[in-house]
């Protein structure tokens, strides 16, 4: 059982660990972090009786201690090429073990308008900059991983795009891990939209260690006035990973978010997408596909506020659970009060490949005022035997027939990845995954 | 006067087929020859689907007794995979949507499949793109359906033909089509006739299972059977089947019961 004290001194260790972040603060940082330390500690338990932690448990994180990461010591070991997109043209930024570098980075020909930089570089060149974006939307009080993110994060991606720029090239963030040491790596970004501003960024989380780490990842996505931002996420940590990810989206009047999210790595993985509309007309059109194995845990939450009138949200998740795998899903759409003309749908739709496996989904939908458009739905199924019989009377193999139809299942959401190279990539990732199932028997 | 088959591509002795523990089929005897185009016609319920699901290794579909060889071939010791790679199609009744699948990548991955097995070399995506383009047109599909999900969508029509397709691509020794007129109106059928007389061949052999004599007009069988409760009971040729459409199936229950 997680008890308060456990959890407490397992928050110390890791603080402890990772404070090297403090020392250059500035003083209004400093005061926010030290918030988020007192929080943290007065934070209850994560453990069953919370609902939101009902089917992931923590237990396995408190038992393990991380160490400060050290990335910039290791980035002459890594071989980046394997890990690019050929054919992706992309500003990149690649944090090793959350360090930003600057060796393996891609910034050049920044167009004027756009900012990307690392969030250290930033704190020392600009800390105004820093300080009017910083934690607007990540409330720490409430989430015990934010407020270690906030208290001690350890670089980032920071993202402005000043008002009308519409930047063409995709802005890719690739975290890579390395190392054999239990790391802690904490990586925290900023992206700010201004007014009209356009653009598209992709998320990469790539582990190949064997060692396992903790990724303690957040964002704090600012869409302004008119703003678009495509977002496209694809973990594929390593199998030993715990991997958890904080997103807080503040979306503006007509601003528009769309973004799919791909889970197929990591032991223990978790991702929370908290999602706030304060002002009217804003669209959010969320996707995700996760694919989940033997000795894996792939969990979403997503929580999103309809908090005024005349918004707009999609979040249509598919999974994919085999082996002795485990899923958990839990979409909550919250609609106020105030929040009439809200059109809202939610789905989670789930393929069971083996008896073994574990899915635990909940969508939910509050709604207290009284003219809306909302929906949610989730189903959990096995391969339908007819679509098998169908493929393997035209001679193809059960086990390839199975992958057919996995992928088929999970095209629609692959399909919804505008920049083609990625699209491939997400296909073939995918591809490799179903080929590590064990098909037989599916339709005997 | 039933065409004697010598050494025939099909021989079916015996075959009795339960569903959920229900007998349907109760000792089938059939023999097709190469070449040979056997209509088999029957009032519903009396086992023409539960034949041709039987032939294609079906779930569901429990062989209790009998005996089926395709070309020498135990039929019923094999996989639906391998049955379909030594050469037998079914053309559904009931062709399955399958959203999400690409229809051109399907049918690249059986054709390739069916290659493999008889050890023929894999086409590659532009030589397959080009034969199924030709093939698309001589039956009659439009070539976007090659680009959507199998199925899906489709008329019903365009499911048959698509059906089609597939067996003109995998160029089977023994075709089933089963119900294939069905739903389809007159240019479809006539379409849907057009390519399987394309694919008559002195080195393949196809049963057309059918409620209706009108699918028969258009392609010509050699035989015709009357299956009735489980059983083979009567055969002929194609005169039987247009008895059977002027005074339906009630004289043969008669006589098969006398």
């Amino acid at each position: 059982m997680i008890t308060l004290e456990r959890q407490r001194s397992w928050f110390e260790r890791q603080l402890a660990a990772a404070t090297q972040s403090l020392e250059q603060a500035p003083p209004w940082l400093k005061t926010a972090q030290q918030q988020a330390i007192e929080s943290a500690v007065r934070l209850p338990p994560l453990n069953r009786k919370q609902e939101a932690w009902r089917y992931t448990s923590i237990e396995g994180l408190l038992r393990n201690s991380f160490a400060a990461s050290d990335g910039v010591a290791r980035q002459r070991e890594i071989q980046l090429d394997q890990w690019l997109l050929p054919r992706l043209d992309s500003f990149r930024v690649v944090l090793v073990n959350g360090h930003f570098s600057a060796q393996l980075s891609n910034l050049d020909e920044l167009p004027s308008g756009v900012r990307i930089e690392s969030l250290r570089t930033l704190l020392g060149a600009d800390p105004g900059m820093l300080a009017a974006c910083f934690g607007h939307t990540a409330r720490h009080g409430e989430n015990i991983f934010t407020a270690l993110n906030t208290a001690a994060f350890s670089d980032g991606l920071f993202l402005r795009i000043a008002r009308d720029v519409e930047l063409q090239r995709p802005i890719e963030v690739i975290y890579l891990h390395s190392g054999n040491e239990q790391q802690l790596m904490q990586p925290r970004n900023l992206v700010v939209l201004e007014p009209g501003a356009r653009a598209t960024l992709i998320e990469r989380f790539i582990g190949d260690a064997s060692a396992p780490y903790f990724h303690n990842n957040l964002s704090e996505i600012n869409l302004q006035r008119n703003a678009e931002l495509r977002h496209y996420r694809l973990q594929q940590e390593s199998r030993n990973a715990w991997h958890l990810g904080n997103l807080y989206l503040d979306q503006h009047r007509h601003s528009d978010y769309r973004g799919a999210t791909l889970a197929f790595g990591g032991a223990w993985a978790r991702t929370e997408y908290h999602l706030d509309f304060n002002h009217p007309h804003a669209n959010c059109d969320l996707s995700g596909l996760y694919m989940t194995g033997d000795k894996q845990l792939t969990d979403f939450h997503l929580m999103v506020k309809h908090g005024v009138a005349d918004c707009r949200s999609r979040e249509q998740f598919k999974g994919i659970v085999y082996g002795e795998g485990r899923a958990v899903f839990d979409g909550h759409i919250l609609v106020d009060r105030k929040a009439q003309r809200s059109d809202a749908r939610l789905s989670n739709d789930n393929l069971m490949l083996t008896r073994n496996a574990e899915i635990d989904t909940k969508p939910q939908l509050e709604i207290y005022a009284d003219d809306v458009s909302c929906s949610h739905g989730t189903t959990i199924g096995e391969l339908d035997q007819q679509q098998l019989f169908y493929l393997r009377s035209r001679g193809i193999d059960e086990a390839t027939a199975c992958k057919l139809l996995c992928q088929g299942f999970a095209a629609e959401i692959i399909d919804g990845i505008a920049p083609e190279p990625l699209r491939e990539h997400a296909r073939h990732l995918l591809a490799d995954t179903l080929d590590r199932v064990a098909f037989t028997g599916a339709g005997g | 006067m039933n065409k004697v088959t010598e050494n025939p591509m099909l021989s079916i002795r015996g075959l009795q087929v339960a569903v959920d523990d229900k007998s349907i089929l109760k000792g089938l005897d059939l023999a097709v020859g190469a070449g040979e185009v056997h209509a088999i016609m029957g009032p519903n319920g009396s086992g023409k689907s539960t034949l041709s699901h039987a032939l294609a290794g079906r779930q569901g579909y429990q062989v209790t007794a009998g005996e089926v060889l395709l070309d020498g071939h135990d039929l019923l010791a094999l996989e639906t995979e391998e049955r379909a790679r030594l050469g037998l199609f079914l053309a559904m009744q009931y062709p399955v949507e399958l959203p999400g699948v690409n229809n051109m990548h399907f049918m690249r991955e059986s054709l390739n499949a069916i290659r493999r097995a008889r050890g023929e070399e894999e086409l590659d995506a532009v030589a397959f793109m080009k034969l199924v383009r030709t093939k698309a047109d001589e039956v009659g599909l439009d070539q976007q359906l090659l680009k959507r999900s199998v199925n899906a969508g489709f008329s019903g029509g365009e499911k048959k033909r698509n059906e089609i397709l597939q067996m003109a691509l995998l160029e089977p020794r023994l075709a089933i089509l089963d119900e294939t007129d069905s739903g389809l109106d007159i240019d479809a059928l006539r379409i849907v006739a057009d390519g399987v007389n394309a694919l008559r061949s002195p080195e393949r052999a196809i049963i057309l299972i059918t409620h209706y004599q009108r699918l028969l007009d258009y392609i010509e069988p050699d035989v015709v059977h009357v299956l009735s409760d489980g059983r083979i009971v009567q055969s002929g040729d194609k005169q039987l089947a247009l008895k059977l459409e002027q005074q339906g199936y009630g004289w043969i229950a008669g006589e098969s019961a006398a």
